[in-house]
């Protein structure tokens, strides 16, 4: 795509929101909101640009992204030898993958009660919490992954003389990563809500806890504020990490997930 | 001299559902020379794909040897190429990827495998579509994709699975008068399971019908080479025999 | 036959006839395991109990009456909660799927408001309704709404132009091919959507239940926690997980199955 149609369709996306922050700002000032009940866009702003200054965005964000990152990496870390490993053999896989989808059911925010007691409040029950989010259901879409390789394609590449080696990584890995790719994907989704939830209930630091922080003194425009971080940095991790290494992969391959 | 000798091959494997063994290959014998083209012809069911599974190796025999010059054969290998009915191409490598994977297997550089790809992509006119994925073929190019794929590997023998089964039926003889090309430039020793009795005969230089199991009978095929289809569907030897494979597989 | 035969003839039978056995047979070994370790003592008993004393505290709860009362009103809300947003959902997923307009106006809000997530607004809400039901409600509508509007739009989106045509030429309205044409063919990405939409939805029901906390599972659980009740934990876990797993499996599966592969179409 050239450059001009990259913005094009950049205008045409945000157009639409900007219609939108204009009705709200309008919607406040017809009819004399109070600002308990409804920021108008103003002190939205402000308060934005306060956290900004004293530095208490950057640490709440920091600390949020932090969590997620060491539970996501851990979680996929493990998850996808794992599921490799349990997916090659057709029985054990059949075998496990009621266990395996029972808690992709359960994972993340269920998780909760029981992480904050076996590690108390803070850093360590937070990323828990996402840790399991995306390790089941990763762990469970590499399974589904590597079981639904079509036959052939292994006894292809082992009659081409592949060593268990190169059947790993030229045909279990990349068969099974649509599967993946859309296990991380629901994973980070479970997971982005598990975080929010986890840090309006235990702890004194992060994105949550900002918000459920500002609640007790009705600042709704610093809750406002942190919804629309929150959504900002959800789309930017869905536009800029996973969108663009499905499209590279598995719509360039022609090759169908299966849920 | 004898490439491939199968002794008294069977195999039986227990159905859980019916909770009783299974015969599906029973005692069979056969021996294939160097260079020879042989068909295996019966209608489904009869165990022809559990035959050749079991000389790639992709399941091991209950009972019996099978001898690649003289050396018993366990598991797949590389001496022993596979086309698939389903193509089996790998989705996410090109269609050159996909040919010099055996090659790359064997541990040629990429430079030398790459040329030995494009040589065999010349051979069956696709060397315009190197670049591109498999899923952007039609079906009687991913085939043709299959067969060099596994030629390019130098394979003793060629195992092919009712490989022109899911094309349409121009393909289909397009892709059979090219495979005879093939075999006569190449000589490769080729082993062509199907239930098409006239791709059978128009193919091989010898006949196997199988039924329930067992070889019914073997049938030489002495028509002139090359072969093509304009000029055997109203060749009264090819219609003779035809007719006769025809009449065991319908009576089997 | 040897005896392991026999048993694996008699597992697989019985699989095929019972489907249902092929999903409890492999928690058999869990649930064992997990009793050795439990008995083991390798953890403190009060932090990691065995299935025992999960069945007991089940046993005495369902006979106190809490735990029915407590998971009638979970399953309650999250009944009336998808029911909303499934109400509001198919109509604008249509509208925005049809209306290339609607499309280009609505689609980044969309997708905007499902990146806030429902739970980042139960703060607000909180501020708005306080601790309430409506609050509880208000999430899981949100929740199921954005991945019921989104794959809706998308079905009716892949709907072939020829099979509009063919009902157009066959003499169909257009309020008619709206429900002959367009609402069938988009029905395996609406299942799909809705599923996806209860995935989310109950994970959030837990989060507000936590939160909000009068009653229901997710208030046992951190009731539980608040006493250091581990057993109460995990029976809530479990709990939680068997009813997904019925409604996921026994009825939003053979429903998403029975739409989209018996009438052969894809769901993406």
């Amino acid at each position: 795509m050239p450059r001009s149609s990259h913005l094009w369709a950049a205008l045409k996306f945000i157009a639409p929101l900007a219609l939108l922050l204009l009705l709200w700002e309008l919607l406040i000032r017809t009819f004399g909101v109070s600002p308990r009940v409804f920021p108008d866009v103003e002190s939205v702003a402000r308060a934005g640009f306060e956290s900004i200054q004293d530095g208490s965005l950057l640490r709440h964000t920091g600390a949020s992204l932090w969590r997620v990152a060491v539970g996501t990496v851990l979680a996929i870390l493990i998850s996808i030898p794992l599921g490799v490993a349990m997916g090659v053999s057709p029985a054990v896989s059949n075998f496990l993958t009621p266990l395996f989808r029972f808690f992709s059911v359960l994972a993340g925010i269920a998780w909760i009660p029981i992480a904050t007691l076996w590690f108390g409040y803070g850093f360590g029950a937070i990323t828990f919490v996402i840790f399991n989010a995306v390790f089941f259901v990763v762990t469970y879409n590499t399974l589904l992954g590597v079981a639904s390789i079509p036959l052939p394609l292994r006894h292809a590449a082992a009659s081409l003389g592949a060593s268990k080696w190169t059947m790993l990584t030229e045909v279990l890995l990349p068969g099974a990563l649509p599967n993946i790719v859309t296990g991380i994907r629901t994973g980070l989704g479970f997971a982005w809500r598990g975080l929010i939830a986890a840090e309006m209930i235990a702890t004194n630091v992060g994105l949550g806890y900002m918000l459920f922080l500002a609640r007790d003194f009705y600042r709704t425009e610093v809750i406002v504020f942190g919804m629309v971080v929150i959504g900002i940095l959800w789309l930017l991790l869905d536009r800029l990490l996973l969108a663009p290494l499905e499209r590279a992969t598995i719509e360039r391959w022609g090759m169908v997930r299966k849920a | 001299m004898k490439r491939l000798v199968l002794k008294d091959l069977s195999k039986t494997y227990f159905d859980p559902y019916a909770g009783a063994h299974v015969t599906a290959v029973q005692e069979v014998s056969l021996e294939v020379k160097q260079g020879e083209f042989v068909s295996v012809v019966g209608p489904s069911g009869c165990g022809k794909t559990t035959l050749l599974n079991m000389i790639a190796g992709f399941i091991p025999a209950s009972g019996g040897e099978i001898l690649l010059d003289e050396r018993a054969v366990d598991g797949p290998g590389p001496e022993r190429g596979v086309v698939f009915q389903s193509f089996a191409l790998f989705p996410w490598k090109t269609v050159l990827e996909n040919v010099a994977f055996g090659p790359k297997i064997r541990g040629l550089s990429r430079t030398e495998r790459e040329k030995i790809a494009r040589e065999y992509l010349d051979l069956v006119g696709l060397a315009n579509v190197a670049e591109r994925y498999p899923n952007e073929l039609s079906g009687g190019m991913q085939q043709r994709v299959g067969v060099v794929r596994a030629l390019a590997n130098n394979p003793d023998v060629l195992l092919m699975d009712e490989p022109f089964a899911s094309v349409d039926a121009q393909t289909r003889m397009t892709l059979q008068e090219e495979l005879t090309r093939i075999w006569q430039e190449r000589r490769p020793t080729i082993i062509f399971i199907t239930h098409d009795v006239g791709e059978a005969v128009f193919l091989a230089n010898r006949v196997v019908v199988l039924s329930k199991g067992r070889i019914l009978k073997e049938i030489e095929v002495t028509l002139p080479r090359p072969r093509a289809w304009d000029l055997l569907t109203e060749d009264a030897a090819f219609k003779a025999l035809s007719g006769q494979v025809l009449q065991l597989v319908r009576s089997a | 036959m040897t005896p392991l035969l026999k048993a694996w003839s008699l597992y697989a039978r019985w699989t095929a006839r019972y489907p249902a056995v092929h999903s409890i047979v492999p928690f058999i070994p869990l649930v064992a395991l997990w009793a050795v370790v439990a008995e083991s003592n390798i953890f403190p008993r009060a932090f990691f109990p065995g299935p025992l004393e999960v069945v007991r505290s089940f046993g005495t709860l369902v006979y106190k009456g809490i735990l029915p009362d407590y998971l009638e009103d979970s399953i309650v809300r999250l009944a009336v909660g998808t029911a909303a947003g499934v109400a509001l959902g198919i109509p604008l997923g249509v509208l925005v799927g049809l209306s290339p307009r609607a499309h280009a106006l609505l689609w980044p809000i969309l997708l905007f408001f499902q990146a806030i997530g429902d739970i980042a607004w139960l703060p607000i809400l909180l501020i708005w309704f306080g601790f309430s039901l409506t609050t509880m409600t208000f999430v899981i509508v949100y929740t199921v709404l954005f991945p019921v509007v989104l794959n809706t739009a998308l079905g009716v989106r892949s709907v072939p132009l020829d099979l509009h045509r063919a009902a157009l030429s066959l003499g169909a309205s257009r309020t008619r091919v709206i429900w002959e044409v367009v609402l069938p063919g988009a029905l395996p990405n609406i299942m799909t959507g809705l599923r996806n939409g209860l995935g989310y939805g109950w994970r959030a029901l837990i989060a507000a239940e936590i939160i909000v906390g009068t009653s229901g599972i997710g208030f046992l659980m951190f009731d539980a926690r608040r006493a250091g009740s581990v057993v109460e934990i995990l029976l809530g876990m479990i709990v939680l997980g068997v009813l997904w797993y019925i409604v996921d499996s026994w009825v939003l599966a053979p429903i998403e199955r029975a739409t989209g592969e018996r009438w052969g179409l894809v769901t993406r």
